[in-house]
């Protein structure tokens, strides 16, 4: 504890960018999710191509790589921005993916009767996917979509490696000015549990009340 | 901005020699989180409560924490200790420690995926309870967790790349290495990304076939 104390307020600082790296990039996945599921599920097929070639591509490599390039690659390129911002891309584009996933699955889960009832009575295709089939989806859709933004969270602790002071890069930094790796990871760590667990259970609450009872 | 496809096949021997690493963790780590997964799963599926509730802790510690802090927690804290854990063997403890706790869940998904009234038949034909979960459930299950256990073993082999930040040589610190020695970034890293995608497509193609092969057929 003594390690700890003369450094919260710069953990404090670590904690702010990790929540707003978090909140920022969960933003831009979601957006992208949503996006890059209604290219999947309805647009033209080079389109869909598209997508799904970023998709494999996010399948198959690490985010760190992807942290990686953006970092070293980017000056090259001869684009300059902040290192808070390209984090925050690289990171909502790598979980951009999975949150398509997310929502694709949650779409596809309505059963195509809902579509073809809609149909039966006179709807018109953006109505039944408004009235009948979103509002089911987006059921399905709620605890899988919380636990991509704990791994979202989780994700943000790569930054630390490309210089961007979250909480885990302060914790680096306080671990080798104090020796105190145990304390300093451990309260690093319990920021990310405090939230992730929230989060988690959020999840779980989420997935009672979104089933039905056949 | 220029490509050059020649130096890119040149790198590829010096990446190549941090892929003997990747693989040499990523394959005790998958191997060891699946088994690490199994005594956890009987713990969670307890009936003694103590148990079940430690199995249930520990699974929200390490689901609910980056990797990489476990890995931090793990190196550093061991050369505190006074017995320093080299990068490989941390970064190797840490991801067994999380996949495994991801593991159990997958196991406790399958499990309960397949229903009761299967154990419950296995009963009534006489079977003692744990023959019954043997001879009829497991096979059952073993068949669901395969694609969920195929994508945890994808994202373990990605995750292998975090141990570049313990001075590990893998794949991604050599591709540090030399993006810091020759500038020619665009290059490294996009033959790095093939290396992984090469890793993680031939990793998943194993695993569907390993799917269709126990496949029952009907």
């Amino acid at each position: 504890m003594d390690a700890l104390l003369p450094s919260l307020p710069l953990l404090t600082k670590g904690v702010v960018t990790t929540l707003y790296l978090s909140v920022a990039s969960t933003a831009l996945a979601t957006s992208l999710g949503i996006i890059f599921a209604t290219i999947q599920l309805f647009a033209w097929r080079p389109l869909k191509w598209i997508v799904e070639s970023y998709l494999y591509i996010v399948r198959g490599v690490p985010l760190l790589v992807l942290l990686f390039a953006m970092y070293y690659a980017l000056p090259y390129a001869g684009v300059q921005v902040e290192p808070v911002v390209g984090g925050i891309v690289v990171i909502g584009a790598y979980f951009g993916a999975f949150m398509t996933e997310v929502f694709r699955g949650a779409v596809l889960a309505v059963p195509k009767g809902q579509w073809e009832a809609g149909r039966a009575i006179g709807m018109r295709t953006p109505r039944i996917l408004l009235d009948v089939v979103l509002v089911q989806a987006l059921r399905v859709a709620g605890a899988p979509y919380i636990n991509t933004t704990i791994m979202v969270v989780k994700g943000t602790s790569l930054v630390a490696v490309i210089g961007l002071a979250d909480v885990t890069f302060v914790g680096r930094q306080i671990v080798e000015r104090t020796l105190a790796p145990f304390e300093v990871f451990g309260a690093v760590a319990f920021v990310y549990f405090v939230i992730c667990y929230a989060l988690s259970r959020l999840g779980r609450h989420v997935e009672k009340k979104a089933s039905y009872v056949h | 901005m220029s490509f050059d496809i020649g130096f890119m096949l040149r790198s590829v021997p010096i990446l190549a020699e941090g892929l003997t690493t990747t693989l040499a963790l990523a394959l005790p780590a998958i191997l060891l989180a699946a088994a690490w997964g199994v005594p956890i799963v009987v713990a969670l599926m307890s009936k003694r409560r103590l148990l079940r509730a430690m199995a249930q802790a520990y699974v929200e510690v390490v689901r609910n924490t980056p990797v990489l802090v476990q890995m931090f927690f793990i190196f550093f804290g061991s050369g505190v200790l006074g017995f320093p854990l080299s990068g490989f063997v941390a970064g190797l403890i840490a991801l067994v420690l999380q996949n495994g706790a991801y593991a159990a869940e997958i196991y406790r998904a399958g499990i309960q995926a397949v229903s009761h009234r299967q154990a419950e038949a296995g009963l009534a034909l006489g079977l003692m309870p744990f023959a019954a979960f043997r001879i009829v459930v497991l096979p059952q299950a073993l068949r669901k967790v395969i694609p969920p256990l195929s994508n945890q073993g994808v994202l373990i082999i990605k995750d292998t790349s975090l141990v570049a930040t313990i001075s590990v040589a893998e794949l991604t610190f050599q591709a540090r290495l030399l993006a810091d020695r020759t500038a020619a970034v665009f290059e490294i890293f996009f033959a790095l990304a093939l290396f992984y995608i090469a890793l993680t497509m031939f990793f998943s193609l194993v695993m569907r076939l390993a799917e269709v092969r126990l496949r029952i057929r009907q």
